[in-house]
């Protein structure tokens, strides 16, 4: 039986858009709309869709770096964004997180000792050898050698300063690591040894992943959940399995069809067409009718929201048209 | 000494005839500084043809820029320059040719679509003016034929509602947008030759997908040749026609796209290929290349991929392998093949 680690509930963020000089801002921007999901334990929950789609916000509000408007992240048995004292302590030791970037995230003037040291220091007051002991062993844990503590970030490669961010990330034994875009920024050669490093680190700890990646191969490679979002919206929700062998939403079939297929014998292929739509004034009804190949000019898609809803089991979609679909699939 | 193989006889290409449009050769391209210089790009060679897609493939500092750079005659002086090779281009030796000369290749016959549309246009001028400029400038229109051929442009890579668009600035354009303006500046001049230097990176998979199909159906109709730069093996394979592996300054694998992804003949290639995460197969672990591209300043002796290579022999330590050929134009720099 799964255990969650993170439950997200109803999770809304709306921003007020800036103003401009003349005229104060009254826009709303739709960032998070009533977004439910799950996060196991030891398992890795992916976020897939295109940039402003949303993950990142989900994110920040699960990182306590935004209050939400509506809904609650659940840890355990407390709601996050009350947490306060020890309770608060506690949630930020077991959520950690590796951002696309791992040079903007280090202090340049930090040897990777002290980087790696600082979160043992502050929250579990480890000094001296024991602290150095530990800073060794979490450096051999991803794969780098203790002569590595000595130096700067400024001296590593971009695949090595990814390692060293998932040392201090590990440092304080977390039950859930946000990974947002973790490999995106760095070489193709060196992907696979993140990717590994991850994955083994998982096995070998437990670990629940919260990732975030727009590339569909790395996700199919390392998710158990995949959940797709457009405009703020969660629109499909599926184990990893079947949402790579039957995609529901029109969206996710889009979305899987446009990635480059390393095989020059198969044929390119477009997938969506049209830009993401504003989440200042998002389209009326299905938010992705606009672009939508199956969307037909007039009826429910546009005039209402379709409803979040389970269409095979364990299998969540929000489409007018996918419950159609599957009984046409039956009928045959 | 470098050790690496240029053709012997750089007779030039027969003129226009030949369905050779670009023959880069022996092209050698250091940073240069007062106590140094830096191999960036050290001996490459390969040729484009009319209507042909080639891709160079290689990772961050592999000198796949640079080599475009150098067609362009682009490379940042002083301090990088093109020390040995030619770039003949339909019977002229572009590194040879005056400044003055270049420029009516430049835009004009060869075109360059950079990475980042942000810093490609200029933010305080109109996407009309911008469009305008190399039609102007090279095809000497004025006037309504300007205006006419600017809507063609901007028609041609998609953009809807041209008219009420010339008006506005880069700031009004999505990414995806700003990508297609950058390309319709490219191509408004009809050239031979588009240089696509990782034009997709900072774009959304569907809007790549969308740019991709773009610039493939231009290139089909009206037979321009494109040189993809690229690390993405996926775009390599829906894209192109011929690929070129780099690596650290030099081409080490040349064949066909088939021949890239069935059979693959550097260890470096299949590594590649390997290691990356493919949509719809299973893998259990990614093959991982172990270490990272070295870097042009510490170049091991010998073959510069030996360090990673779970092949290599005590000959790749002190030599850099000879070019085997495989049949036609398609080529290795490996001591495996050699043996």
């Amino acid at each position: 039986m799964a255990h969650p680690v993170l439950q997200v509930e109803g999770l809304t963020k709306h921003y007020r858009a800036a103003g401009s000089f003349f005229a104060s801002g009254t826009d709303i921007v739709h960032a998070v709309d009533n977004v439910s999901f799950t996060i196991d334990e030891a398992t890795t929950f992916a976020l897939v869709g295109e940039s402003g789609c949303g993950k990142t916000t989900v994110t920040k509000v699960l990182l306590r770096l935004e209050q939400p408007t509506a809904g609650a992240v659940r840890f355990g048995d407390k709601i996050v964004h009350e947490l306060s004292g020890n309770d608060l302590r506690e949630y930020k030791r077991a959520v950690q997180a590796v951002f696309q970037d791992p040079y903007s995230s280090m202090n340049p003037r930090m040897r990777v000792l002290e980087i790696v040291a600082e979160p043992l220091r502050v929250h579990q007051g480890l000094r001296g050898s024991a602290l150095c002991d530990r800073v060794e062993e979490l450096l051999s844990d991803v794969g780098l050698s203790a002569t590595a503590a000595s130096l700067y970030p400024h001296q590593f490669s971009g695949g090595q300063r990814q390692r060293i961010a998932i040392a201090r990330a590990l440092a304080l034994k977390p039950r859930l690591m946000v990974l947002d875009e973790p490999v995106s920024g760095l070489d193709v050669s060196i992907r696979a040894q993140i990717l590994n490093l991850l994955i083994d680190l998982q096995i070998e700890h437990g670990l629940s992943y919260l990732l975030i990646s727009h590339d569909l191969a790395i996700v199919e490679h390392m998710s158990h959940m995949v959940g797709v979002m457009y405009v703020g919206k969660l629109v499909e929700l599926s184990s990893k399995d079947d949402f790579y062998s039957n995609p529901l939403h029109p969206y996710s079939k889009g979305l899987l069809a446009a990635v480059p297929h390393p095989d020059p014998d198969l044929p390119m292929s477009v997938g969506v067409t049209g830009e993401v739509a504003s989440a200042i004034d998002p389209p009326t009804g299905c938010r992705f009718h606009p672009r939508c190949p199956i969307y037909q000019g007039t009826g429910a898609c546009r005039a209402s929201e379709p409803l979040w809803r389970e269409a095979l089991t364990g299998h969540r979609v929000a489409c007018h048209k996918v419950e159609p679909m599957l009984e046409i699939a039956d009928a045959r | 000494m470098s050790a690496s193989v240029i053709p012997s006889t750089s007779r030039p290409p027969r003129r226009s005839k030949s369905d050779v449009l670009l023959r880069v050769e022996g092209l050698k391209t250091y940073f240069i500084s007062r106590n140094r210089q830096l191999k960036a790009v050290d001996g490459v060679s390969f040729t484009v043809r009319r209507g042909e897609a080639v891709g160079i493939v290689g990772e961050s500092g592999s000198g796949k820029s640079v080599t475009c750079l150098s067609i362009m005659g682009l490379t940042p002086t002083p301090g990088c320059e093109v020390v040995a090779g030619s770039v003949w281009f339909d019977g002229e030796d572009l590194v040879k040719l005056p400044e003055r000369q270049l420029r009516s290749f430049r835009g004009r016959r060869i075109a360059m679509i950079m990475q980042d549309p942000q810093t490609s246009l200029n933010p305080v001028l109109t996407i009309g003016d911008q469009v305008a400029e190399p039609i102007r400038l090279h095809l000497k229109k004025v006037g309504a034929a300007l205006i006419e051929a600017v809507l063609a442009a901007l028609t041609a890579v998609g953009i809807p509602q041209p008219e009420r668009r010339l008006k506005q600035y880069p700031h009004q354009f999505s990414g995806g947008m700003r990508q297609r303006v950058v390309a319709a500046m490219g191509l408004s001049t009809h050239p031979e030759l588009l240089i696509a230097d990782e034009p997709t990176t900072s774009l959304d998979v569907t809007i790549q997908a969308q740019f991709l199909k773009l610039i493939r159906d231009l290139q089909r109709q009206s037979g321009t040749s494109v040189i993809w730069v690229t690390h993405d093996l996926g775009i390599v394979a829906q894209c192109c026609d011929r690929v070129n592996v780099m690596y650290a300054g030099r081409i080490v694998e040349s064949a066909g796209v088939r021949k890239i992804f069935k059979e693959p003949q550097h260890p470096y290639t299949r590594a590649l290929l390997a290691s990356v995460p493919v949509k719809g197969t299973r893998k259990e672990r990614l093959y991982q290349i172990e270490g990272q591209p070295p870097s042009v300043d510490q170049l091991p002796e010998g073959c510069p991929f030996w360090p990673r290579c779970s092949h290599a022999l005590d000959i790749c330590r002190e030599q850099y392998p000879p070019q085997a050929s495989k049949g036609g134009d398609d080529f290795v720099h490996c001591w495996l093949a050699v043996t």
